[in-house]
């Protein structure tokens, strides 16, 4: 079970590592903007794959909780600045 | 001669068969729209005459299933069922919900609240499906050496009523691997397909059907309506 | 000025999310003992639920649930929270935040006490750190003039 968590969270590394690239190189926000949200729910994963190898599961949990919830906001602040601005 | 006859007596048989079935029909569509009438005009009725009785309990109702909601989030995150957490719960969740109680259920009729959530959580499991199944789809197509897509923007003419149900079938169109909901302009739809496969899965309107069946909206004529007026008319010509 | 979204998903969604994140920081707020959290990180998710609400609906609507009044008494009533236990410890003569002398009014022993004790400081850690983030959000947002009702009047 650990060896196979284990893959999948390098996996899941290589993958946000990735899309790094469009956060980076990006033409315009709204591709940065998505970018960061998509690795935002990578980040949850391998959170809770800490947790597994620490053993104390129900620790992260609240973590990742916190995480997600502040990804969503944060997408919904950008998007309201970003229609804010575009109309002026 | 006989042939003939038979053939006349064939084509007529038919044509009663035909003519019932269509007879059949019409009284269905005639007993679903009755039914909806009634209901509506039940539900005006009684909105108009005790609005003030109707408000409150409205709000005292709102208030017992948001803090019992509460209560099962509670549960469900502190893991520790002792009477000090416990009462911490109980308290924590009156005031969530004395100060939000208007947030979660905003334009319910009262009594509708039960089966509008047992509907709901019986079409989970059929949009799990679907899920899986335009997961493979998706995989299919982005692993295949040419990539067959053809994205698309799609417009769809909806029948749907209420806010909820309109984000109901927006967050199940997204959700699904392929499409994404772009904008909800008026009772149009502006979706983003992939694919022709996927884009024809969604215009046949079997996701608009099933959501409409949750929240009671909608004259439509869907599979488990007729099933239950025939049993009804069955009994009574019998 | 925040304005109103005309989004009829985003405006549904977060009516339906904002109660689960306030239980979420309640929960954050008086588990400080047993899983990471406690009061400024309860606060600030308590925050967090009403700054969605005031980014979505804007603030003539959400002005009935939390206002600038109301924000400004908050802030005060938490750090009368947190130095009121203080000085209480101070008069049933012990150091200042020292818990265990609140088990000469409350039927429990001094464990339990001290552990009573931590969970309403963090409490009113948890209010004041919620007010003061939204009143800061408002003054950012709206460049220091809030349509309240006093404004109204000076207008006419």
């Amino acid at each position: 079970m650990n060896t196979f968590l284990l893959a999948v969270g390098i996996v899941l590394c290589l993958l946000a590592i990735l899309v790094l690239y469009r956060v980076v190189f990006g033409p315009g926000v709204f591709n940065r903007i998505a970018a960061i949200s998509a690795i935002g729910t990578k980040t949850l994963i391998i959170l809770l794959i800490f947790g597994f190898f620490y053993g104390r599961v129900e620790m992260f949990i609240d973590i990742s909780l916190v995480y997600a919830l502040l990804n969503f906001i944060g997408c919904v602040a950008a998007a309201k600045y970003l229609e804010m601005e575009r109309e002026r | 001669m006989e042939v003939t006859l038979l053939m006349q007596a064939i084509e007529d048989s038919f044509r009663i068969v035909e003519e019932s079935r269509k007879d059949a029909e019409e009284l269905l569509k005639t007993g679903c729209r009755v039914t909806a009438e009634v209901r509506n005009v039940e539900g005006e009725k009684i909105k108009a005459f005790l609005t003030g009785a109707h408000q409150s309990k409205v709000r005292f109702q709102n208030f017992v299933v948001t803090f019992l909601i509460m209560m099962a989030f509670w549960a469900l995150l502190s893991g520790k069922f002792d009477t000090f957490h416990l009462s911490l719960g109980v308290i924590c969740s009156g005031i969530v919900a004395y100060f939000g109680h208007s947030l979660i259920f905003h334009n319910v009729r009262v009594g509708d609240t039960r089966l509008i959530t047992w509907r709901f959580i019986k079409y989970i499991p059929w949009l799990l499906y679907q899920i899986v199944l335009s997961n493979f789809h998706v995989a299919y197509l982005a692993l295949s050496p040419k990539m067959p897509i053809n994205p698309s923007i799609i417009q769809l003419p909806s029948k749907l009523e209420s806010d909820i149900s309109y984000v109901t079938l927006a967050n199940s169109i997204t959700l699904t691997p392929g499409t994404i909901t772009m904008d909800i302009d008026e009772d149009n739809f502006i979706v983003h397909a992939l694919s022709d496969k996927v884009a024809d899965d969604l215009k046949t309107g079997e996701m608009e059907d099933r959501v409409a069946h949750i929240y009671m909206e909608a004259d439509h004529l869907y599979v488990q309506d007729v099933l239950d007026m025939s049993q009804i008319f069955s009994n009574i010509a019998r | 000025m925040v304005f109103r979204s005309e989004d009829v998903i985003v405006k549904t969604i977060s009516r339906i999310l904002v109660p689960f994140i306030q239980l979420y920081a309640l929960y954050v707020i008086m588990h400080g003992h047993y899983s990471p959290g406690g009061g400024f990180q309860g606060g600030v998710i308590l925050a967090a639920s009403f700054i969605l609400m005031l980014l979505t609906y804007g603030y003539g609507e959400t002005k009935e649930r939390i206002s600038e009044k109301l924000v400004n008494l908050f802030s005060s009533i938490g750090v009368l929270i947190y130095a009121g236990i203080g000085f209480l410890c101070l008069l049933l003569l012990g150091n200042f935040l020292d818990y265990s002398q609140l088990a000469r009014i409350l039927p429990v022993e001094a464990a339990r006490a001290r552990s009573l004790g931590i969970l309403g400081v963090e409490l009113g850690v948890g209010l004041a750190v919620m007010a003061v983030m939204i009143s800061i959000f408002l003054d950012i947002s709206s460049g220091g003039v809030v349509p309240d009702d006093r404004d109204v009047d000076e207008d006419e």
